[in-house]
This record gives structure tokens, C-alpha cells and sequence, in this order.
């Protein structure tokens, strides 16, 4: 595939010139500052409802207006400052769940792809099966055996099903590797494998690590977001961006801003982390990446 | 990115245009109140019936269907008093331990065959049978014979006696006050003899009722249609030539159907489109709200700490806002401090019982050892204090406003959400919920089925249980015991009041509200009124409809504000050529 | 040959483990199915006799044996109706399966699947189709725009779209759609063929759009590169006219990997859009399967399982077997 100007210059150089993915940059930068000092600056707290002056006259939540810049909720709590919550829940949520899904995928996907044979036939097989596994049943299956769902334990529960994908391109790149001329002569040379691992394997398997975590980021956002729409996910009052959805679907004839608010910041942080892992992917030379 | 600019305004703009009700469709004779015989119900339901065999279905819906299909012995009156149906009358012998029941002659089930004593007992025997999973057996027990029979010892009930062609008595092993108001619910309703002597889960449902229904009309999960029974033993009625049900219908879609007059009465409306149709003066008057069925309150097992302190339970019980429950729905929400619902024969809406007082709650807290200062936030109970509820159930909202009413007083609760399956597996065992909120709807109208379920420690059998706080209380079991065997109402009505100031004040539940429905009926729907038992009883319904009701599926779109945009769309477009 | 068995056992062995590990779970998670059958007003003694009545009082191991017996086995060619042995089989010819009766509905799992199936494959096929022609097209639109406005938009469109999860697109267009305008029905299945129709467009429209974004960017990336090879260049030269070579030469060779990723998507459609079907309450396999998680109704879990993990573990094989035959790269 032949390219024309983009291509010139250091992957970094040609991240720079990618103007939506210094745009998706911001806003990622922007969302982390709104977790993580809104809250500070908010006189309202998220979990107290405002019974006095959060319920508009007609007897639904208030629209939004000075008092409450998004409007409240259905029971009456400032609206802006429980997205804020859900912001640092999410991005917490899904940037340590595609932390542990890319280091098993990783793990996995290496050791299936350089040893072949049995261990990539094994490997392979419980992927397929992982795959083909109800998602939801799963989540129950996790939440019930360890008591009640926590952050920790629906990261746990993403991060264990998200490492299928990765860990089967990574796979597919490690066997590519694997045939690569100098990987083959440091075999012929004698080379231990956790070296070959290390200073070969490794390193040229980076690049599409990190694109995929990136991608990976975006789709845990959007993971999280629909167990807590169905209601596997954190336990109110804590905000989450996904049950504000849920909540906010009842009354969306009287009140739209409560579900208009979670879904735009929900397709504006799954957006922004696209963006980054496309820029990174186009910067990082899409011919090596194969075929997803 | 410029996409995504365009697109909130467009939402917003859109959000914004509100959605007024359209005029509703008249009654082509106001005046006139003959009533007149013909045309089909329309009704629908946001939830599905998954059985309709009487002696095993124990969801509200089916309890709907049962009153239009199968007849009783005995039924309730618009007041909700027993009245005989399909016997002529009854008699209770001076012991109070029989009941004979004369019937009327002629009666026919729907596929034809006469209605005798004999189906009477056969029916009786089918619901009570060992193998039929019937969820209700148990209101049966002072049947005569009971236990042996359940139990799979003897091969016929003794207690139910064919006593001629159209005469039946049912003897009890002890008095029963109550025995009336459960034989008039729908468990032991007459079946046709298809039906057997056993359950079948393939019979086609046939009884003695208004309607019927025919083979092949019940689509599963989608609709159901009911015609009437030309055989019906009361002469001329039902008005109605036939009801047809919607199931499974959401409630967006119930609403939109409502308006264009295709569905003609409906109760699953939300609270925000009651308030709109309650403020507009043309629809105001056929908004009417049936008598509230459900007590509604947070269950404090009396079991685990710090529930075991009768204190904590009266500090709960004086700290919860109802007032603040009830705005968050304020249609659907009534507050209330007793055990019983207003549908309830023998409710006082005067008497108080639990009321909102921050500073006595704080009083109990006090005095139950664990005294909290809200101006530090120190002291209260130490531990976080588990509740379980249903996850995008009711409950979760009003839980939340709980957490931060108990907060005020020092205590933390810390909410566990659990699907309604684990729920129900957990909420009637001993040990596993320390608080809930799982109501109770009322079974029949008397307050023997709040007090005797929910306050009575007959209720605990082994580590199971319908009193869900497996509260003990002496006095309230004596009150409860008596009443059963009194046969004078007032006595026995003074009895469950006392029992009810005592359950408020020792507190196993604190009651919030109890839960209302309001039925939304066309104006065309005459000689309609909400029923204090059943949903939709329709006996004496009828329908003076216009020839053209129903407006046409795109007709809504010209009635509507958005049809501006759709006119000048349309006009942008003929005037560009491509 | 031997690769095509050698994968269709290893499937079934799939299928086998994914079944099982649901029996598993779903009798190792808290809950009462004769409660949820006798529903909350029930008297503890009620309940214990429906619960023995159902059978759940025996061992897992006994139970699970049961299943497996029942499962697949031998029966009579054409079995009485009134036959109680046979009564929740499917049978083709002497083989039988049987999946049970679902507690709540108190039928055959069988019957429940067999009439929920159509709709799932209706509502996969509809939004395969809005995918496929909304994906090739504006992918083509888009790679023969390359640099121009158009292109950027749908660039810009396309990552909008793979960026919006498909709820919040369902929600969104039946907020607008539906709600507000009205031009569409909220949800539902309908009761005539007319309202099939309408009732599909919502859910295959969401899950269209969404799909069509990724395969709009496949499309166009494979576009852009064929456009500039050889033998197009040579056809260009030849005279062709610009829609021909965008067609004729470029389009069939991109599609390829299109059709495989179609049936994937295919297979994981099948597989049940259970948020899609759960929000537009379209009666298919994946609201099937939630009502039967969330009502614990064991036997049909284990049927939904059965049927979704059958629809993907087979198109995995199908679609792998094709790129084997198309791209001996990935025969790793």
C-alpha cells in the first residue's frame, strides 16, 4: 500500500501532524481533569438528593439551570457532579481492566504463537471457548462467587474477558516473528527463549500492544457502561455512567438531560480513545498491523 | 467532529417540542345509560401471563384473566363484600365448621356440559392435589382432610361433600373467619371436566366465567382474546362481545396506543403522563384510582443486629421522610405508617400509626445504646448495615433516599443489588437479609392475609418464611389466633386493630407508603369502575364506541407538533432538483 | 477433508464445554426456581412442594447426568403426540435432543427455541443487510473521494459511529425516531407481517449502523490501495470509465474480506444481540436468554447457550476454513 505525504518522518512526528488524534488527546486530557477536580470544586454532592430546591414545580427533576448546571436526577441530586463520579469510575475501570486484559493477551498470545504446537492448540482452544461464552452469565457467575460487585471485581471480570481478541492477533504477529530471519538466527545461534522473548519478540511487538490497549481503553469504557445499563454493574447510589443511562430512560419524556448527559459523555471518551489508537496505529505504519 | 456539533442541537431542538394529548374520542351517546351489547375491549399489559390454569398461576395479571374466565361459589362485590355467584346461596352452620353451598341449576361451562356439585369436588381435588404446583395451597388448610390429601395419604378430600346434584358442603377441621375470602379467590374455581382430576400443563383453560377462552386464540407472549360465553348463567350479561389483550406491551408504545383509541383502558400508565392527563380538564374525569392493594415498607429483621433492638427499629421507622418517597412518584406513591392498604376491608385512614420525627428518632438511637450527633457525624451504629434489593427494580430509587434519611441518624447502610431470582431465594430465609423492602399485595381483602403472612410467627416454618423480619410477639400471635376463630366481625375487626398499634410501635417493619394504581379509561368505556380486588372487572362494562374510532396508524403524525417539521422537510425538498 | 473434521469435532467439543460450563454456573449461583415459579406471595410450604415436584432436590452430578442422557439420544422414528417420554424432543429421524421444559413457561425448551430463532436470523439478516450496503457503500463513496470533503465527513462519521456503543445508538434513534416523530414503532415484534417490517428497522438499523462503521473504514482502506495498483491503472489507461474501475476491478477484490468478516458478524448476530433485542424487546434467542438469566430458568439458559454458541463456534469454522482457502498468511 502506498502512501504520499503522511507517511515521512518518525511514527511520533507523524502523530503529531494527525489532527484528530491531538483533538482525541485533548479530550482525553480534558476528561481527566474533569474527574478528577469537579468534584473538588462542586458545592453539590452526588449522593444527597436536594429535596428543597432540586424538584421543579411541576414535581420532576430540574431542568438545567444555574443552580444545577445539567439539571438533577430522578431523585433530585445534582447531575453534572455525578458525572464527574462515573468519569473517575470509568476511566479507573477501564484503563486498569485493559492493563491486566493486554498482559494476559500478550502472555497468551506469545506463548501460543512462538512454542506452537500443543500449547498453541490448548491455548487456542480455551480462547474459542471464552468466546463463545455468554458474557452476562459470566458476570453473574463472577459477582456471585465473590460476594458483591466492586470496582475491583468488574475489572476483574473485563479484564478476564477482554484478553481473547488481543492475545489472538498478538498470536498472529508473534508467528510471524517467529519466521522473521533474525529471530530464526538467534535460534540457530543458540540463544536462551526467554532472550529471544525479551530483546526480539518483545520490542516489535510493542507497537500494536500499545494501539490495541488504547483501542482496548475505549471498548471497556463502552464494556462497563453496558453492565451497569443492565444492571451487573456497580451498586447505586455510586454513579455510574451506564445506569445514569438506565435511569434516565424512564423519564426521558419529562427530562432528557439525564440521559442525554451520560450518552454524549460516554460517546465523547469512547471517541477520544478511538481517536489516540487510530493516530497511534496510522503513525505506527498500518502494513504491519496485518488484517484485524 | 462537525457531525457531533450538529447533532446535540438537533436532539435538544427535538427534546424540546413536548407532546400535548390529543382530544379524546367521545361516546357517541353520552346521555343515553342503557347499557348497550356490543364490540371488543381492548386492553393491553406491560406484562405476560405465563399460565392460565387456575390452581397453579400466582402472578396479577393471570388474577385478571381468571374473574373473566372462571366463575366461584362465592365472589367479591364492588365493596369488596362476599356475595354468591354461581351458588344461589350459602349457609355457615352455627359451629362455624360448615359451609353448604346451593347451586344454581343449568349452569354451563363453556364447552356445554352442566355445572354440578360433582365438578364442584373434582375441581377442588385437581387444585389441591399433591402433584399440582399450586402457590396458594396452603390458604386451604383447615379443610377438613387437608393434610392427608396434600399429602398424598388419602385418595379424595373428605372435607368437600357432594350432598346432592347441586348441593356441596365444605366441612372445616376448625373455624375459620377467613375461609369465605380465600374460597372466593380464584384457586378452586370450578374447571371444566376436560380439566381431569389431575393437573396437566396442556390443558386448554375452560371454566364456567363471562368469557371464554377459544382454542387458539392465546398467542403466547404476544395476545389473547377472549369471547363471550353465551351460556353465561346471568342472563344479558356480559355486555361486551369480546376482550382482547395486548401482552408484553411496553409502556411507550401502551401510551401511544391509548391515544389513538386502540387500546380503551389501560392502568400501566407512568407518572408523568397521569399528572398531564389528571391537569387536562378533558380527560381529568376518566383518570380514576383503584383502592391502593400494595403495603410497601423497610423490613428490619428482627434476627440479626442491630435490628434485634426494638429502639434501632423505632428510631428507623421515626426517621423516614414518607414524604420524600412519595415525591419522587408521586402518582404511584401514597404515604402510609400502618400495616394495612385502604383495599383492605376494615382499613382506618385515620388511624396513624408510624410518623416522621427526626428529633424522637434520634430519642430511640439514644436509647438503643448507639446515640449519634449530626453535628460531628460521630457515634450512631458502627457497622454498615447490608440491604438487599432488586437491581432496576422499584426499590432503587427509594433506597437510595433511605441510605441518606438513615445517614442523618447514624446509620449506614450499604446497598446490595441482587437479580429478583437470587432476591427471592434469599429474602424468606432465615439469616440472609438483615434489611428490604420486598411490600406484600394484598391476596384477598382482609386483614387476616397482612397479619397472618407477615406479623405471625406461625409464618416461620423451619428456615422459611413470609414474615420476612421473623418478628415474635406473643400478643400479636393471641390477637391473630383469636381472630381467626371469631366470627363477629366487629369483635374481630377490634382485634386487628390492636394488633396493628402493636406492630407499629414494636416496629419489625417500618411502613412507607403503599402503592396505587390509577385505570385510564376511554370515555367511550361506560359503566367502568375500579374493582378493590380484581384489575379490570369488566361485568357490567359496555361500549358506546363511534363507527370510526380508531385513528389510522400514520394519522398521529398530522396531530402532532412535529409535523412541522416533516410539512416543511417535505416542502424543502420538492423544490430542489437533483 | 480431515481439516473440516478435525474442526467440526473440536466445535462440537466447544459446544460441549460451553454447555456444561452454564450447567455448572447456573446450579452453582444462589437461587430458588420453585420460588421464582411460586412467586413472592407463596407460603414456605407451597414452595417446598413445588420445589420437589420440580426435581431440584438431587444432587448436581445427578442432575447434570440427566442432561447430558437427555440431551442427545436415541428415540423412535415418529413418536406418539401424547408420547410423555419423548414429548420435549426434537427429532431428526432416530436422533433426539432434548433441551427440557422451561420452568416459567412450563414448555418444551425446543418449541420455545424453534420459534424464537426465526426472528433472531430475521433481525441478523436485516442488519447484515443495512451493514453491508451502508459499509461498501460509503466505503467506496469515501476511498473515491480520497482527500476530499466527502471522505473526511465520512471518516469522521464512521469513527463517530464504531465510537457510539450500540445502545446509545438504539436509544438515540428511538428517542428520535420513534418517541418524538413517531415514524417508527418504540419496540416489539408486531402481530402482522406489516409490523415485522417495521418493527425490525429499529434494531437492524442500530446494529447496521454501528457494524457498517468499521466495515466503512475496511472498505475504503482496501479501496484506496487497489485503486493505485497496476492492472487499475492499466484499465484506466485502457479508457475505462471511472465508475467501471471503481466497480468492476477494485470493489470484487476488496469485498473479499468483507464476505468473511460478514460471516462473523453473521454468526455473533445469531448469536444474539441480547442489549439490541432486550431494548427494542424484539422476541428473539438473545432476549430469550436474558429473560431466562435473570428468571433462572435453568433449562432455557442452557438452551440459548446451546443455540448461540453453536451459531458462533460454526461460522468461526466456516469463515476460518475460507480464509485458509484465501490468505495462506494466517494458516499459522
Amino acid at each position: 500500500m502506498t502512501r504520499g505525504r503522511d507517511e515521512r518522518g518518525s511514527p511520533s512526528e507523524r502523530f503529531r501532524r494527525n489532527r484528530p488524534a491531538l483533538l482525541g488527546l485533548a479530550l482525553i486530557g480534558a476528561l481527566v481533569i474533569f474527574a478528577a477536580l469537579f468534584p473538588l470544586l462542586s458545592s453539590h454532592d452526588p449522593f444527597v438528593s436536594d429535596f428543597a430546591h432540586g424538584i421543579a414545580p411541576s414535581g420532576g427533576p430540574m431542568p438545567p439551570g444555574r443552580a444545577f448546571l445539567l439539571g438533577t436526577d430522578r431523585i433530585f441530586r445534582d447531575e453534572l457532579v455525578r458525572l464527574a463520579y462515573g468519569a473517575r469510575l470509568s476511566l479507573f475501570i477501564a484503563l486498569s481492566a485493559t492493563l491486566l486484559a493486554t498482559l494476559v493477551g500478550a502472555v497468551v498470545g506469545i506463548l501460543a504463537g512462538y512454542f506452537g504446537g500443543t500449547t498453541d492448540f490448548v491455548l487456542m482452544r480455551v480462547v474459542d471457548v471464552g468466546l463463545a461464552f455468554p458474557f452476562l452469565l459470566l458476570v453473574m457467575a463472577i459477582g456471585a462467587a465473590l460476594g458483591k460487585t466492586t470496582p475491583e471485581t468488574i475489572l476483574l471480570v473485563l479484564g478476564l474477558t477482554g484478553w481473547l481478541g488481543t492475545s489472538r492477533i498478538i498470536r498472529s504477529k508473534t508467528i510471524q516473528l517467529r519466521h522473521a530471519h533474525f529471530v530464526v538466527a538467534s535460534r540457530a545461534l543458540g540463544q536462551s527463549t526467554t532472550r529471544i522473548l525479551t530483546l526480539h519478540v518483545l520490542p516489535n511487538v510493542a507497537g500494536p500492544l500499545t494501539v490495541l490497549a488504547t483501542l482496548s481503553v475505549a471498548q471497556m469504557i463502552v464494556a462497563e457502561s453496558v453492565l451497569s445499563y443492565l444492571g451487573a454493574g456497580i451498586a447505586p447510589p455510586t454513579p455510574t455512567w451506564g445506569h445514569m443511562l438506565f435511569e434516565g430512560q424512564d423519564v426521558v419524556l419529562v427530562a432528557p438531560w439525564t440521559l442525554v448527559a451520560p450518552a454524549v459523555a460516554i460517546l465523547v471518551s469512547v471517541l477520544a480513545f478511538n481517536l489516540v489508537g487510530e493516530g497511534l496505529r496510522d503513525a505506527l505504519d498500518a502494513q504491519q498491523m496485518g488484517r484485524r | 467532529m462537525r457531525a457531533l456539533g450538529l447533532f446535540c442541537p438537533v436532539v435538544l431542538m427535538i427534546a424540546a417540542c413536548s407532546t400535548p394529548f390529543p382530544p379524546p374520542i367521545g361516546s357517541s351517546h353520552p346521555d343515553e345509560t342503557a347499557p348497550r351489547r356490543g364490540g371488543t375491549l381492548h386492553l393491553a399489559s406491560f406484562a405476560d401471563v405465563r399460565t392460565l390454569d387456575p390452581a397453579v398461576a400466582s402472578d396479577d395479571l393471570a388474577s385478571a384473566m381468571f374473574e373473566e374466565i372462571f366463575a366461584g361459589l362465592v365472589d367479591y362485590d364492588a365493596q369488596a363484600r362476599i356475595v354468591p355467584d354461581l351458588a344461589r346461596r350459602f349457609e355457615v352452620s352455627p359451629d362455624g365448621l360448615t359451609y353448604r353451598f346451593f347451586m344454581r341449576e343449568g349452569v354451563r361451562f363453556h364447552d356445554g356440559s352442566e355445572l354440578t356439585a360433582a365438578d364442584v369436588k373434582r375441581s377442588i381435588e385437581r387444585a389441591l392435589h399433591p402433584t399440582t404446583p399450586n402457590p396458594a395451597a396452603s390458604l386451604y388448610d383447615t379443610i377438613a382432610g387437608f393434610d392427608a390429601y396434600t399429602s398424598g395419604k388419602a385418595e379424595h378430600l373428605d372435607g368437600v361433600v357432594v350432598e346432592g346434584q347441586y348441593v356441596v358442603a365444605i366441612r372445616l377441621k376448625e373455624t375459620d373467619s377467613r375461609f369465605l375470602s380465600v374460597l372466593a379467590l380464584h384457586p378452586l374455581r370450578p374447571v371444566c371436566p376436560s380439566a381431569g382430576d389431575r393437573y396437566k400443563d396442556t390443558w386448554e383453560p375452560c371454566g364456567a366465567g363471562p368469557y371464554k377462552l377459544v382454542p387458539g386464540s392465546w398467542d403466547r407472549g404476544r395476545s389473547l382474546v377472549l369471547t363471550r360465553h353465551t351460556g353465561y348463567f346471568v342472563p344479558g350479561l356480559p355486555y361486551i362481545d369480546s376482550i382482547e389483550w395486548t401482552l408484553s406491551m411496553n409502556r411507550a408504545g401502551e401510551l401511544y396506543a391509548f391515544e389513538d383509541g386502540n387500546i380503551d383502558l389501560t392502568h400501566d400508565l407512568g407518572d408523568a403522563e397521569l399528572e398531564a392527563l389528571r391537569a387536562d380538564p378533558r380527560w381529568a374525569r376518566f383518570v380514576s384510582a383503584e383502592p391502593d392493594r400494595t403495603v410497601d415498607g423497610e423490613v428490619m429483621n428482627t434476627e440479626i443486629p442491630p435490628f434485634d433492638n426494638i429502639e434501632v427499629r423505632r428510631a428507623v421507622a421515626s426517621a423516614i421522610d414518607r414524604g420524600q418517597y412519595h415525591s419522587y412518584k408521586p402518582e404511584s406513591l401514597s404515604p402510609s405508617g400502618q400495616a394495612l392498604p385502604p383495599a383492605v376491608v376494615g382499613y382506618d385512614p385515620h388511624f396513624v400509626g408510624q410518623t416522621y420525627d427526626y428529633d424522637a428518632a434520634l430519642a430511640h438511637m439514644a436509647k438503643a445504646g448507639f446515640p449519634y450527633d449530626p453535628a460531628t457525624g460521630k457515634g450512631g451504629y458502627p457497622r454498615a448495615i447490608p440491604y438487599l434489593l432488586v437491581r432496576q427494580g422499584a426499590t432503587e430509587y427509594t433506597a437510595q433516599i433511605l441510605q441518606q434519611d438513615l445517614a442523618k441518624i447514624g446509620l449506614r447502610l450499604e446497598l446490595h443489588l441482587v437479580n429478583w431470582p437470587t432476591f427471592l431465594s434469599l429474602a424468606y430465609t432465615r439469616g440472609a437479609v438483615a434489611m428490604a423492602a420486598p411490600g406484600w399485595a394484598m391476596d384477598y381483602p382482609d386483614p387476616s392475609d397482612f397479619f397472618e403472612s407477615l406479623f405471625s410467627s406461625k409464618a416461620i416454618q423451619g428456615e422459611q418464611s413470609s414474615n420476612t423480619a421473623f418478628y415474635r410477639s406473643a400478643r400479636v400471635d393471641d390477637l391473630v389466633e383469636r381472630a381467626r376463630h371469631e366470627l363477629d366481625p366487629v369483635a374481630r375487626l377490634a382485634l386487628f386493630t390492636e394488633a396493628n398499634h402493636i406492630v407499629c410501635d414494636d416496629a419489625p417493619w417500618a411502613f412507607t407508603d403503599t402503592r396505587r394504581f390509577e385505570d385510564v379509561a376511554q370515555p367511550y368505556v361506560r359503566g367502568f369502575k375500579p374493582h378493590p380486588v380484581w384489575t379490570f372487572y369488566t361485568a357490567t362494562t359496555w361500549l358506546d364506541r363511534p363507527g370510526s374510532a380508531r385513528r389510522d396508524a400514520l394519522g398521529f403524525l398530522w396531530s402532532h407538533p412535529a409535523q412541522s417539521l416533516h410539512t416543511a422537510a417535505r416542502a424543502r425538498l420538492s423544490g430542489r432538483s437533483w | 477433508m480431515r481439516r473440516l473434521v478435525t474442526k467440526l469435532v473440536w466445535a462440537a467439543f466447544v459446544i460441549w464445554a460451553v454447555v456444561s460450563l452454564t450447567f455448572l454456573i447456573d446450579n452453582v449461583l444462589p437461587s430458588d426456581p420453585a420460588r421464582m415459579v411460586a412467586g413472592p406471595q407463596a407460603r414456605p410450604a407451597d414452595v417446598a412442594r413445588i420445589r420437589e415436584q420440580l426435581g431440584l432436590g438431587r444432587p448436581l452430578l445427578v442432575q447434570y447426568g440427566a442432561f447430558v442422557t437427555r440431551l442427545v439420544h436415541v428415540g423412535p422414528w415418529h413418536s406418539p403426540s401424547g408420547d410423555a417420554a419423548h414429548a420435549t424432543c426434537a427429532a431428526l429421524g432416530p436422533i433426539h435432543i432434548d433441551l427440557g421444559k422451561s420452568y416459567q413457561q412450563r414448555r418444551a425448551v425446543i418449541d420455545i427455541l424453534a420459534e424464537r430463532l426465526p426472528r433472531t436470523a430475521m433481525l441478523a439478516i436485516a442488519a447484515v443487510i443495512v451493514q453491508s450496503l451502508l459499509g461498501i457503500s460509503t466505503g467506496v463513496l469515501s476511498a473515491w473521494a480520497h482527500r476530499r470533503a466527502l471522505d473526511r465527513v465520512i471518516v469522521g462519521l464512521s469513527l463517530i459511529g464504531i465510537s457510539t456503543p450500540t445502545f446509545i445508538l438504539g436509544l438515540g434513534l428511538q428517542y428520535v425516531l420513534a418517541r418524538q416523530l413517531r415514524i417508527l414503532p418504540v419496540d416489539g415484534f408486531g402481530h402482522t407481517p406489516v409490523e415485522h417490517v417495521l418493527g425490525v428497522l429499529l434494531p437492524a438499523l442500530t446494529l447496521g449502523i454501528y457494524g457498517a462503521a468499521s466495515y466503512t473504514r475496511i472498505v475504503r482502506d482496501d479501496m484506496i490501495g487497489l485503486l493505485r495498483l497496476d492492472y487499475v491503472r492499466t484499465a484506466r489507461a485502457k479508457g475505462a470509465t471511472e465508475p467501471a474501475v471503481v466497480l468492476r476491478h477494485a470493489l470484487r477484490n476488496a469485498l473479499l474480506p468483507i464476505v468473511t468478516m460478514l460471516g462473523l458478524d453473521l454468526g455473533s448476530l445469531v448469536g444474539g444481540a441480547v442489549v439490541t433485542e432486550t431494548l427494542f424487546r424484539w422476541p428473539g434467542i438473545g432476549a430469550a436468554s436474558v429473560a431466562a438469566l435473570l428468571d433462572r430458568d435453568g433449562p432455557l439458559i442452557v438452551g440459548t447457550v446451546l443455540v448461540t454458541s453453536t451459531a458462533i463456534v460454526l461460522t468461526n469454522v466456516v469463515v476460518d476454513l475460507l480464509y485458509g482457502v484465501l490468505d495462506p498468511e494466517a494458516r499459522g
